[in-house]
């Protein structure tokens, strides 16, 4: 791999071992986190080396320090390089039939930026006065030098500024490539969803990204050249600056964000479940449709996070509308992707695992937000790790998930071996499991009114008999821990001694399976393919009857024969292959 | 940090001492000896239960049920999806056909009906219960701007405790007989309670989670939030914002009095407060307007 190539997928590989990287420290924060709620203040084994003062037990500083880079890592520097960086650079100009990247230099300075900016995270962890501390989301005042004199904090908060630069810059490359690089005949409608959902996405980063880089950049000027955007005064007594303002563009981007990492999550699961249900997506613009919904409504909820801020009754009541409407695309979506397993011939496959796993929490996640978007329920449950479950559950768990069904699916075609199928059931099935057992656990404990970001939970009387379900949900986190070394001894197997993977072997129709090689060639295609038909054109019965095969390939023709057989006009009831590999029937088409 | 206890709350329920005593075996382990135990354990609360902090708010039992509304259609919506996914991978798996096609006109219609249906019930649910709580509740201050037997306070956030400012006999902020306490919360009974929340510091959150309440305290502004006890006893005030190290150590309690030991209380502590009182300590002079409805 040359870090210099601006070839996609030598990019997309760089992002790769980027973000593993990133997710292993986020991992491994995650564990301290759990590590200090099931036994607070207790020695955690191995970490004497890093805090020699207190023989590796967590003191609260160092506690506020580990949360704060978990967040941070985890969304800026693991699970959205990992889509977007990895999958995306990777799949979206393949899937779409282009030679590459629309700005193959801008994405090479993307990722530039990204590596600069967690080379500045991990030399926060070293400076004096230690790494940010703030929470990952910097409230301000308690992220300025008044109360977060450290170096880490600017550091950090320069490194958030680097990824969000670097996830400008894919967004607006990922948005001019599908807009204007599509192979010939490569129509919307035969798109495949993992594009759709990398597309929307990639709208909302080139939209909301720039209020993060807003907020991120006065913020650093408050931090280093003494203004005060977002300093008040002594209560109500001050002028100046409004640390509110900050939260209001802080979560103007954060709330897309989560849509940020579940959307190619979801297109994923799409294709995932069509591919290995061997039939066309249920409703494909439906599903379509909805994303589109979820990305132009998810600018428009944000500030259901505020609605413990004393914000105007009049805004509360909006948002709450807002919020809880964009659960109806949602639904609409979700209830597509079983209508697809429906009647079809399923293959339980690692990538389906995975897609069904991801399926599964993301279910469970999105259900139990629907109570934090109504004003009154969200009053007890706000700040509680009820919040904390059901967004890790959605994307957290539901992103990662997706990201190894990427992972899975598309290795063969990155590195030309298959990952061994048995470790990778094995691995997404215990982590779906255990992602349920630890985040459901937080779910009770949060329900119990067990608050965020306690460095003992147990000073108050009324958590004091939570430690036990602390303890257990901690002890499914340690085996989730285990459990990726399954993915870490497949990875360096497959690398060293995989089996060389067939041209196509999950037997899909989509373009970087049947008309490029594995791994593909620097400019994908020669020549470009000419599209004739959309992503899921599976189990048709001509198609079936002709090729003895139950796929065919975006690009690839039928013999004449078939196309020209009488029997073809008989099947009236939409299966001509003509739009989208999708049925054309009634009046929809 | 200093967890400057005004007068501790002299309170029955498991009573350990508040001492200064310190002296963990490693300084450095953050070990609290002094366990702030003033609030009644919650001992019928065993880990596996589900359920939230007891209620002891006149007006929580709403959201309560509100929430124990949406808590089954969750646990509905969860069953249909989950157990559909497994059920068609089980029913499905390896089967000899597929169906050819991406759904019917009536399959489709079907989808957004479905979905259309659930989102109005529970949605609808969420929101109209939600409606009418915030409606006679949560923002109908209102009710304790027109009840005379109003309690108002005012809470000040501090990095990490909860100073609270209480009138005094003459009714009125900024004067000699103004009680001040530090994590030390006292309300009468069956009065509703009007608080004024500010921050002197970052931003901090103001909870009583047996009151279901919730506000942030900002900075730069005068938050107001109301509750009323609906029984005697004692129970903590939390900080659920991050609000820095000792963020965790953010903890008052807060007494529900009958109106009569709360009035007693309240006319003893104004006539220290007046004994003690220095008009020169321009920094403990504060309050803030209240802002009628």
């Amino acid at each position: 791999m040359s870090l210099f190539s601006s070839d996609h997928k030598a990019v997309a590989r760089g992002y790769l071992w980027g973000g593993l990287g990133f997710l292993l420290l986020g991992g491994l924060l995650a564990l301290i986190i759990r590590w200090q709620w099931a036994w607070p203040g207790q020695p955690v084994p191995g970490l004497a080396w890093a805090l020699p003062e207190s023989r590796g037990a967590l003191t609260p500083p160092a506690y506020t320090a580990v949360f704060t880079m978990h967040g941070l890592i985890m969304i800026f520097f693991a699970v959205t390089p990992l889509l977007f960086g990895a999958l995306g650079h990777f799949v979206l100009p393949l899937a779409i039939g282009a030679r590459g990247l629309a700005f193959p230099r801008l994405s090479v300075l993307g990722f530039g930026l990204y590596a600069l900016g967690g080379a500045l995270v991990l030399a926060s962890f070293v400076v004096r006065l230690g790494p940010a501390s703030a929470g990952w989301t910097a409230y301000p005042p308690l992220s300025t030098p008044a109360f977060t004199p450290g170096l880490g904090q600017t550091l950090v908060t320069v490194a958030v500024l680097c990824a969000a630069a670097s996830a400008f810059l894919y967004g607006l490359n990922f948005v001019v490539t599908v807009v204007r690089c599509r192979a010939p005949g490569m129509t919307w409608g035969r798109l495949p969803l993992t594009v759709w959902g990398l597309f929307f996405a990639s709208v909302l980063n080139v939209l909301f990204v720039p209020v993060l880089a807003a907020a991120t950049s006065l913020l650093l000027m408050d931090r280093l050249l003494g203004t005060q955007f977002f300093i008040a005064g002594a209560a109500a007594v001050g002028g100046g600056g409004d640390p509110v303002v900050y939260q209001h563009l802080f979560w103007l981007f954060g709330h897309p964000e989560v849509y940020i990492l579940i959307l190619p999550a979801w297109g994923m699961v799409g294709d995932f479940v069509a591919f290995f249900s061997r039939k066309p997506a249920h409703g494909y613009r439906l599903t379509a449709g909805a994303m589109g919904t979820v990305t132009a409504l998810s600018g428009l909820v944000y500030a259901h996070h505020l609605f413990t801020s004393g914000m105007s009754p009049l805004l509360g009541r909006t948002f709450m509308v807002l919020t809880l409407l964009i659960s109806l695309p949602a639904e609409v979506m979700y209830l597509n992707w079983l209508m697809t397993l429906w009647r079809g011939s399923v293959r339980l496959t690692a990538p389906m695992l995975a897609a069904l796993g991801s399926m599964g929490v993301f279910g469970l996640g999105g259900i139990t937000g629907l109570s934090l978007g109504a004003v009154a329920t969200d009053v007890p449950l706000h700040g509680t790790l009820w919040v904390v479950g059901h967004f890790h559950l959605t994307m957290g768990a539901a992103s990662f998930l997706a990201v190894f069904a990427g992972l899975y699916f598309w290795f063969p075609k990155m590195f030309g071996r298959a990952m061994h199928e048995g470790l990778a059931k094995a691995h997404v099935v215990s982590s779906a499991v255990l992602f349920v057992g630890v985040f459901g656990g937080q779910l009770a404990a949060g329900y119990a009114g067990q608050l965020r970001r306690l460095y003992d939970p147990y000073q108050y009387t009324y958590l004091k008999h939570l430690l036990p379900l602390n303890q257990w949900t901690s002890a499914c986190a340690f085996l989730l821990g285990a459990a990726q070394v399954l993915f870490v001894v497949n990875l360096v197997w497959t690398l060293r001694r995989g089996r060389v993977a067939g041209p196509n072997p999950w037997k899909v129709g989509t373009l970087e399976w049947t008309c490029a090689p594995s791994p593909p060639p620097a400019g994908n295609y020669d020549p470009v393919p000419v599209v004739l038909r959309g992503p899921h054109a599976l189990s048709q019965p001509e198609v079936l009857e002709v090729l003895g095969k139950d796929w065919i390939g975006q690009a690839e023709t039928l013999p004449d024969a078939a196309v020209d057989a009488p029997a073809l006009d008989d099947t009236g009831d939409g299966r001509s292959l003509g739009v989208g590999g999708v049925a054309t029937s009634g009046g929809v088409a | 940090m200093s967890e400057a206890t005004g007068s501790a709350p002299p309170t029955g329920a498991a009573a350990s001492p508040v001492t200064s005593g310190r002296e963990a075996d490693s300084a450095l382990l953050p070990v609290d000896v002094e366990r702030p135990s003033a609030a009644t354990p919650d001992t019928s609360r065993g880990a596996w239960t589900l359920s939230l902090p007891e209620d002891a708010s006149a007006h929580g039992h709403r959201i309560d049920t509100l929430l124990a509304w949406s808590h089954r259609f969750e646990l509905m919506l969860v069953v249909v999806a989950l157990g559909w996914m497994v059920l068609a991978a089980w029913r499905f798996h390896q089967a000899k056909r597929a169906a050819p096609d991406g759904g019917t006109r009536r399959s489709r219609a079907w989808v957004l009906g479905l979905a259309l249906g659930a989102f109005a019930v529970v949605d609808g649910t969420l929101l109209l219960g939600s409606e009418g709580y915030l409606r006679d509740v949560l923002w109908n201050f209102h009710v304790p701007a027109a009840d005379a037997r109003t309690v108002r306070i005012e809470v000040n956030a501090h990095q990490w405790s909860w100073e609270a400012r209480y009138a005094g006999e003459d009714g009125r902020f900024g004067t000699p007989d103004d009680v001040v306490t530090w994590n030390d919360l006292r309300v009468p009974v069956g009065a509703p309670v009007w608080v004024q929340l500010v921050s002197t510091d970052v931003v901090h959150g103001f909870s009583l989670p047996h009151f279901r309440v919730k506000l942030d305290a900002i900075p730069g502004r005068v938050n107001q939030t109301w509750f009323q006890a609906a029984r005697e006893g004692t129970w903590e005030v939390a900080c659920y914002q991050h609000c820095g190290t000792s963020h965790y150590r953010m903890r008052g309690v807060l007494q529900a009095m009958s109106p009569e030991s709360y009035a007693s209380w309240l006319r003893e502590a104004g006539r220290q407060a007046e004994q003690s009182f220095d008009a020169d300590d321009s920094a403990a002079q504060w309050g803030w307007e209240w802002k009628a409805p």
